[in-house]
């Protein structure tokens, strides 16, 4: 794994993974899904939970995907998992901020990257024991959040959105997998919360650059 | 240091948020895990006096539980709390380490379980005790503990963090459980330790194969009297590769008589081939003596041959791949009969020949003592002629009647157009060999040593 050239599509493909176990962990935290629909399953090390219904387990990995294709665009700057009420309220979002992954040409995808650092020593662009490291307290931090968070109310049902950076062109092409929605008020997807965020992590493991927070909607839903 | 103890917890846990369990605290306050245990319920309890509901705490409880009807078993775990649906779901999960569903309904049996609740749940975990012989606080969070696997994180950061640490040293302070008969296993290296006599002469020390840590460790004749061969304790099952290293090391000890199974045992570490490579040829010759060795061990050692034999197959993947096939010749000897033994040491002589390196390594101070410690080497018309020191073996007959090999250096001439072979000398590495061998003609020759060098 580490012989291999690290190029921007290597740390794409390691943030939609950590992606998924995120998502499986936000669900199994917030109780989306029956609790004992969750298996225990091991990931950079940690245990970790993940669900076996396979209809969730494909919805996921489609939008994972989804999300991929929008990151090699170079296009996202925020991915957002958000918890939605019975009556489409977002009570909830747990935001992760890409813009500050690399930018390259659509041509230089699979262009191995090169960082040196101010005094000329070659640096690695993604570190692998650092960037477990990173995801394993990360996750963690997911893990006991719910601990932390208001309870929701019954029913709730999750989405994934992400919110492109200021030149992106929404994606609108046939098999249109993303739903635009105007934000409202120059606000971001979820219409506008009244928002509390708690921080949960940032990582930075060589170029992988990401920030983790929760924002809650302080009025009630 | 009471301070300390609620300093760091009010860091750890209502800061930064952090789980705590009663061993990362031993750990990190260098404390007795019992006094870990009362602390986490000290500040457990003030905090809440404080402020209720501020520390979350999930306790340890051991006893014997009450018979369960078989309505209520599940067939895994018997659920004892119903509103923790997290320790009922998962067949991992750590929740009660005893089987506690007996398959014959009919007899009561008692099951000594140990169970880990949240504190909401410890009544009532408490009530599915007949008698309980011990509870305790397990760990501290700040807020509810959603996930019992996120406690796993624990063990884990303890490992991770603490791996440098000798567990044979450590146990007294941290109060981990310890087998009084297990001894830790000397380390072959290159280096010869300076004089280190045993530290605990036990005469008896029997091997316990299941607790022996898979890697570099040797097997141990039980009746030889070796001194401070230790194998791990069990109590650190996943710090295996880091912690026998460093501590093992400075443990390698001084012993009365090689033992024969170390010229099987295959928990060597780098040091230690580069050295039998470099004593292969000249301890070629003294094979013949092991044989009689061997095959009195083997009828003796046959328990503890099954029991290392484990341990040496693990051994053998931390190995270079050349000894591979070595170890399995050794190991299917090992298992049969005395006279295949025998056969099969003559295929083998370079172990044998690292065996006796090794017994030189351990014996270094006594027979350097006795004997001039360079050789005499003189050349003439490219003929390489002198005197030097081999490691013989002699095999005596203990008063046990225990068969005892002995290295022993002694001396012989030699004559040989090369110039001189690679000294069995506990130096290590072959780097040192050559320049070493060098500079010992030099002295020995003093006239001569253009003409050894020229020779290169």
């Amino acid at each position: 794994m580490s012989t291999e050239a690290t190029t921007l599509r290597v740390i794409i493909a390691a943030f939609t993974d950590f992606l998924t176990v995120a998502i499986h962990t936000i669900l199994y935290e917030r109780a989306i899904y029956p609790p004992t629909s969750f298996l225990s399953a091991r990931k950079y090390n940690l245990s970790v939970r993940q669900n076996r219904h396979p209809k969730v387990c494909e919805w996921i990995n489609d939008a994972v995907s989804a999300v991929e294709t929008e990151l090699l665009k170079g296009v996202v700057g925020r991915v957002a998992i958000v918890i939605y009420t019975k009556d489409n309220h977002p009570v909830e979002r747990f935001m992760l901020d890409v813009s500050r992954f690399p930018t390259v040409a659509l041509a230089d995808l699979d262009t191995p990257l090169e960082r040196t650092a101010a005094n000329g020593d070659r640096l690695p662009i993604l570190p692998r024991i650092d960037m477990e490291e990173q995801f394993r307290a990360t996750l963690s931090r997911l893990a006991s959040c719910s601990s932390t968070l208001k309870p929701l109310p019954e029913g709730c049902v999750f989405n994934i959105a992400v919110e492109l950076k200021q030149d992106g062109q929404p994606p609108l092409n046939h098999p249109q997998p993303w739903m635009p929605v105007q934000s409202a008020k120059g606000d971001a997807v979820g219409g506008q919360l009244q928002k509390k965020a708690v921080p949960v992590r940032s990582i930075a493991a060589g170029e992988l650059l990401l920030e983790c927070w929760i924002e809650e909607a302080d009025g009630a839903s | 240091m009471a301070q300390d103890y609620t300093e760091y917890l009010a860091i750890n846990v209502l800061n930064e948020q952090q789980l705590v369990s009663y061993r990362s605290l031993s750990r990190a306050l260098k404390v007795h895990s019992n006094l870990a245990k009362q602390m986490l319920y000290e500040f457990h309890r003030k905090q809440n006096a404080k402020k209720p509901g501020s520390v979350h705490a999930t306790y340890l409880i051991t006893g014997i539980r009450r018979a369960q009807s078989p309505a209520h078993t599940n067939g895994v775990h018997s659920q004892e709390d119903g509103d923790d649906t997290v320790m009922q779901s998962s067949p991992p999960l750590p929740s009660s380490f005893a089987p506690h569903h007996e398959e014959e309904a009919e007899e009561p049996v008692a099951v000594r379980s140990v169970l880990l609740v949240k504190e909401e749940h410890l009544e009532q975990a408490k009530a599915t005790f007949d008698s309980v012989t011990g509870i305790h606080i397990n760990s501290l969070q700040a807020n509810g503990l959603s996930d019992v696997q996120s406690l796993t994180e624990c063990n884990r950061k303890i490992v991770e963090s603490y791996a440098s640490e000798d567990p044979l040293q450590a146990w007294k302070q941290y109060g981990t459980i310890q087998n009084p008969n297990v001894k830790r296993r000397t380390q072959r290296k290159g280096p010869p330790p300076p004089a280190r006599i045993a530290k605990d002469a036990d005469a008896k020390m029997k091997p316990l194969a299941p607790t022996t840590k898979p890697t570099a460790l040797e097997k141990q004749a039980s009746k030889e009297s070796k001194d401070s061969q230790e194998s791990k304790p069990a109590s650190k099952p996943s710090s295996a590769k880091a912690t026998p290293e460093p501590s093992k090391k400075p443990a390698a000890v001084n012993r009365q008589g090689s033992d024969i199974f170390k010229s099987f045992a295959k928990g060597k570490t780098k040091p230690k081939k580069e050295d039998s490579q470099s004593s292969a040829e000249a301890t070629a010759a003294a094979t013949e003596p092991e044989d009689e060795a061997m095959g009195g061990f083997s009828e003796e050692e046959d328990d503890a041959e099954d029991g290392a034999a484990d341990v040496d197959e693990v051994p053998k993947e931390s190995e270079g791949k050349s000894k591979k096939e070595r170890e399995a010749d050794l190991q299917a000897m090992m298992d049969q009969e005395d006279e295949i033994m025998e056969d099969a040491a003559e295929a083998i002589p370079d172990k044998t020949a690292e065996e006796q390196d090794e017994g030189a390594i351990d014996k270094p101070d006594s027979q350097q003592a006795e004997e001039p410690a360079k050789d005499t080497v003189t050349m003439e018309n490219g003929r390489r002629r002198g005197r030097r020191r081999v490691m013989k073996k002699k095999t005596v007959k203990d008063e046990d009647g225990y068969l005892v090999t002995k290295e022993e250096a002694a001396w012989e001439s030699f004559s040989e157009d090369e110039p001189p072979p690679k000294k069995i000398e506990a130096a290590p590495a072959a780097s040192t060999n050559k320049p070493a061998a060098g500079k010992k003609a030099a002295k020995a020759g003093q006239g001569n040593i253009m003409s050894f060098f020229s020779k290169k």
